[in-house]
């Protein structure tokens, strides 16, 4: 009868306690399970299957047979001690270099794939250290918090805190030691060479005292500074003192003239020192506070480093008890919360936070493909070995020492690949902090990106884990083995069955993995080309830009003289085709506020809708290239004195205007308009891009600069002309006209819109990268899997063919099977890649993470490539090998 | 019935005497002791085994492996010099024991 029950491995299950070395295990195994089988054989047909087998199994479990184990006890089972002496790791590591030197093709496979990943994975992380986890370079950075006002819709739109509540909570609170308020502005500094414009803050003196930082020259503020009838004074950083003072060490108690007011200079900050994210330049907040109830005064940022023993979560409680206070003292009936997080975590917008962190995510998916790539080269190597690793488990090695040999290859592996890796992330670093500064991208001054200290440990972390990961599976295949069979087993069918499963297994994986990052892929390359294929509707090509701002911010008629006087003299520029001034730029910056549309009825203000509004000059038209849908463009005839117009965009006529002709209806602009702001639509232009990632397709409405009663400040563009003469003959004008006002931010419209979209260009062209780079991974993978179970199974397609089935059959049935794989693998893969999509969402552009498109072409190259790969597996040539 | 203690100090003197004729391995063993005893006699892997392998280290049998084609290997013993004179003095007492054993109680063959 025949006996499918294995009595040897119920032998080996009874030896397990007994800790015998492997070759007497195997004889004990042997001998009794024989003995076992032959009595079953016997039993069975007289008392049952089922009792026989109970019988026979109480009887090896009977105590009498422990004798027998310690009898059989030949050899010494190696000792932990000799196991792990430092003597066997080092013969360990010669063995491995050596067997690997063996095979060259599998180690550099093996290490291109782990440095590839190891590569990505680090310098995701290098990056995402520097700008978010290294904080502040100050003392304990982790104990500086910001305060800001949480958004009540929860929208994630953070919002300042009024210098009302700021006193209040000045006086009140407990949890932090040092304590200031801070708001960001732009200023003006003229005298010397030529006026400029620069990014400063007005801080109170505590805002500075909390970063801990020392003047390099004079002194920084005190509270002194901050009274509202305090003398002018001003901290220099840095980059202005080299440039504008050439490092002039007497440059303390000397005058500057910040926005037409003569500051006195009573210090110069440290190289580096651009708190609180790239300001060049401090002024003491010199607001009356005195006047002020809660929820009043100009919003400012608070910042406080706590008390030595206070938490974040204590600081907040205190918090929420103080503003509960203050809003019922205010009778504010809205939510009001302020919430204190570390300093960098609160000033990096919510959305880079979890783009940068769905981009790590998406490299270490590159290096688990990796990884699943060189377990297979491993589960492959460790098939071919079994005779080689049944001879060493036969002539005493221990389970623990085969693995062991197992993972120091795949350590090995993971070494060279991680000295590669940071090899590559050093040049991927580079190319970053190059592309961000070509791009000018608006970096906070702590980000410092390279490969620090933590950087590199956690690299070897990570080849640590990817040795363990890709070495694992090999070894305790290798380590299973059964020595006689194995040693018996010429045809290598009984391992390379087991090992066929294991690496079916690591096929599902990796097509999972690919798919997943495939999507990811996907999408990105979709918002790409949807950017570049996007037209903005309005000319970026040869047109050059800058912003001005007019010396005094309260003489508005000198203003206005300037801005004319600007108009006239721009427009008359040889070879200039078109100029205008404008409080803004199409495609670039966002500027918005409320409308109302005469006729509605608003039940309160708030209810009015929020629109985009830029005030241009009559050239913007021609210079943008914009065309009219209807009606006519802001005019120069359109002054202050003559009747308000707008011209608004297909979007607001849609949108507030649906079925009836805009033209000749009235808006008003403004928080609170008056009778006098109502304007009157005369024309409409297309709906302009407008560079901002919620709603690029704005409603927006144009007025006529010259009819905004207020403004300091104007972008102006100029089209035509090359844009290096454009900035001196453009500071030459301006000069001209009055020499205390700054000519910046001058770039070509191209730089800006890219500028503006760099989050989708650059960050979106690494996602696809990444794509490729875990596609090209799997495929080289599949691949490898797919000829080795093929190779594997030639016996049996041979076997096959001689009954009679055709060639075209086995590929047919091999591809069959591998389809079940691939469903499987891309359901799980674009399950997780849906997540990475929905976490990268700031680096999508008019796709939505939903998107049928994306994930049907996704889906349709995670098929083919595997698909495509596995064909080209010739059984019948595979065949004739044998 | 043959009580424990009896049994166990005759198992060893009748595992040698079934080694004399020629090497057995494990199972045919216990299948000899079982038929030629009637079924009076019966032992279990878990008693059959420590015995074998006490006997061998004592040096009395000697186990060895033997493949034949087309079968799986099989441990063979064989009674060594040192387990014949084993078998003799055992026979020797046992027979003298038997005697005594008849001379007291009366027993005769019959």
């Amino acid at each position: 009868m025949h006996d499918p029950h294995d009595w040897r491995a119920d032998v080996r299950a009874r030896l397990a306690s007994s800790g015998l070395h492997p070759q007497d295990e195997a004889e004990l195994a042997d001998e009794v399970g024989q003995h076992l089988e032959a009595q079953f054989a016997e039993l069975a047909p007289k008392i049952g299957p089922v009792a026989a087998r109970e019988q026979l199994l109480a009887e090896l479990r009977e105590q009498g047979f422990d004798e027998a184990a310690s009898r059989r006890r030949r050899r010494a089972r190696p000792s932990r001690a000799r196991v792990w002496s430092s003597t066997s790791v080092l013969r360990d590591l010669r063995y491995g270099f050596r067997s690997l030197r063996r095979s060259p093709g599998t180690v550099a496979a093996g290490v291109a794939a782990l440095a590839l990943g190891i590569g990505l994975t680090t310098m995701m992380y290098s990056i995402i250290y520097g700008l978010l986890l290294k904080g502040l370079p100050f003392d304990d950075p982790s104990r500086i918090a910001l305060i800001y006002r949480a958004d009540p819709t929860g929208r994630g739109e953070e919002d300042l805190v009024p210098y009302g509540d700021y006193v209040r909570y000045r006086a009140e609170q407990r949890s932090f030691a040092v304590y200031g308020a801070y708001y960001t502005a732009m200023a003006s500094i003229s005298g010397g060479d030529r006026p400029e414009r620069i990014d400063v803050a007005r801080v109170t003196s505590g805002a500075l005292d909390v970063t801990g930082a020392r003047a390099a020259l004079g002194r920084t503020f005190t509270s002194a500074d901050n009274a509202p009838d305090a003398p002018p004074t001003v901290l220099l950083g840095y980059a202005i003192w080299r440039d504008r003072f050439a490092r002039d060490s007497s440059v303390v108690g000397k005058p500057l003239r910040v926005n037409g007011r003569a500051y006195t200079i009573i210090g110069v900050m440290p190289d580096g020192f651009e708190f609180p994210r790239s300001q060049k330049m401090w002024l003491p907040v010199q607001l009356d506070a005195a006047g002020l109830a809660p929820g009043q005064g100009r919003p400012v940022n608070i910042v406080g480093r706590l008390r030595p023993g206070v938490e974040l979560g204590n600081a907040n409680a205190e918090l929420a008890g103080l503003s509960r206070r203050l809003a019922r003292e205010n009778g504010d009936t809205a939510a009001v919360r302020d919430l204190a997080q570390p300093f960098v975590r609160a000033l990096i917008p919510a959305r880079v936070y979890s783009l940068l962190y769905a981009m790590l995510g998406a490299v270490f998916l590159v290096l688990l493909v990796a990884c699943a790539n060189v377990a297979n080269l491993l589960l492959d190597r460790a098939a071919n070995r079994s005779r080689e690793i049944g001879i060493r488990v036969a002539l005493g090695a221990s389970r623990v020492a085969v693995i062991r040999q197992s993972l120091v290859e795949s350590g090995i592996l993971a070494g060279m690949a991680a000295i590669a890796g940071v090899a590559l992330a050093q040049s991927g670093i580079v190319a970053f902090n190059r592309t961000m500064l070509a791009i000018q991208a608006d970096t906070p001054f702590w980000a410092d990106i390279r490969l620090h200290l933590p950087v590199l440990l956690f690299v070897i972390g990570v080849a640590v884990a990817a040795s363990i990961v890709s070495g694992l599976l090999p070894a305790l295949h290798s380590a299973r083995v059964d020595v006689n069979t194995i040693l018996k087993d010429e045809s290598h069918s009984a391992s390379s069955r087991r090992v066929g499963r294991l690496s079916r297994a690591i096929v599902v994986a990796e097509i999972a993995l690919s798919s997943a990052m495939l999507l990811a892929a996907g999408f990105m390359t979709k918002s790409i080309v949807r950017m570049r294929m996007m037209d903005p509707h309005f000319t970026t090509n040869a047109i050059f830009t800058a912003r001005i701002t007019a010396s005094s911010s309260t003489d508005t008629a000198r203003a206005r003289q300037l801005f004319e006087g600007l108009e006239r003299d721009l427009a008359s520029v040889s070879g200039v085709d078109g100029a205008v001034l404008a409080n803004g730029l199409p495609g670039v910056e966002w500027q918005g506020g409320r409308v109302e549309v005469e006729g509605h009825v608003y039940a309160r203000p708030q209810e009015r809708p929020v629109t985009r509004t830029l005030a241009v000059s009559s050239g913007f038209f021609r210079t943008f290239g914009v065309s009219l849908l209807q009606g006519r463009g802001i005019l120069s005839t359109d002054r202050a004195q003559t009747q308000r117009v707008v011209v608004i965009n297909d979007a607001f006529a849609r949108w507030q205007f649906a079925g009836v002709n805009p033209i000749g209806r009235r808006i008003r602009l403004g928080e609170t308009p008056t009778d006098a702001d109502w304007a009157t639509v005369v024309g409409v232009i297309p709906t302009l891009y407008a560079g901002n990632s919620r709603n690029a397709w704005p409603p927006e409405v144009l007025t006529s600069l010259a009819q905004e009663p207020r403004l300091s400040s104007v972008s102006i563009a100029l089209r035509g002309a090359d844009g290096v003469a454009n900035a001196a003959t453009v500071r030459r004008i301006v000069s001209a006209l009055d020499p205390e006002v700054p000519v910046y931010s001058i770039a070509s419209m191209d730089e800006l819109m890219f500028r503006a979209q760099w989050p989708v260009r650059v960050l979106g062209t690494m996602f696809v990268l990444f794509g490729v780079a875990s596609l090209v991974l799997a495929a080289i993978g599949l691949y490898a899997v797919m000829a080795f179970s093929v190779s594997r199974r030639t016996r049996e397609m041979g076997i096959r063919i001689a009954l009679g089935a055709t060639a075209g059959s086995v590929v047919g049935m091999i591809c069959r099977q591998g389809a079940v794989q691939i469903a499987l693998g891309m359901t799980v893969g674009f399950a997780v890649g849906a997540l990475v999509v929905q976490a990268a969402r700031a680096a999508l552009f008019e796709v939505r993470p939903s998107d049928p498109w994306v994930f049907g072409a996704s889906a349709l190259a995670a098929c083919l490539i595997p698909a495509f790969r596995a064909t080209g597996v010739d059984p019948v040539i595979a065949l004739r090998s044998e | 019935m043959l009580t424990d203690e009896l049994k166990k100090g005759s198992a060893e003197f009748l595992l040698l005497s079934l080694l004399e004729a020629e090497p057995r391995h494990g199972y045919e063993l216990q299948k000899l002791i079982e038929s030629r005893s009637q079924g009076v006699l019966t032992f279990h892997v878990a008693s059959l085994y420590p015995l074998l392998y006490r006997m061998e280290d004592r040096g009395w049998i000697a186990g060895k492996w033997v493949e034949k084609a087309g079968e799986r290997r099989r441990r063979f013993y064989r009674l060594t010099a040192a387990g014949r004179a084993a078998l003799e003095a055992q026979r020797d007492s046992w027979r003298e024991f038997v005697t005594a054993i008849n001379r007291v109680s009366g027993v005769r063959y019959a």
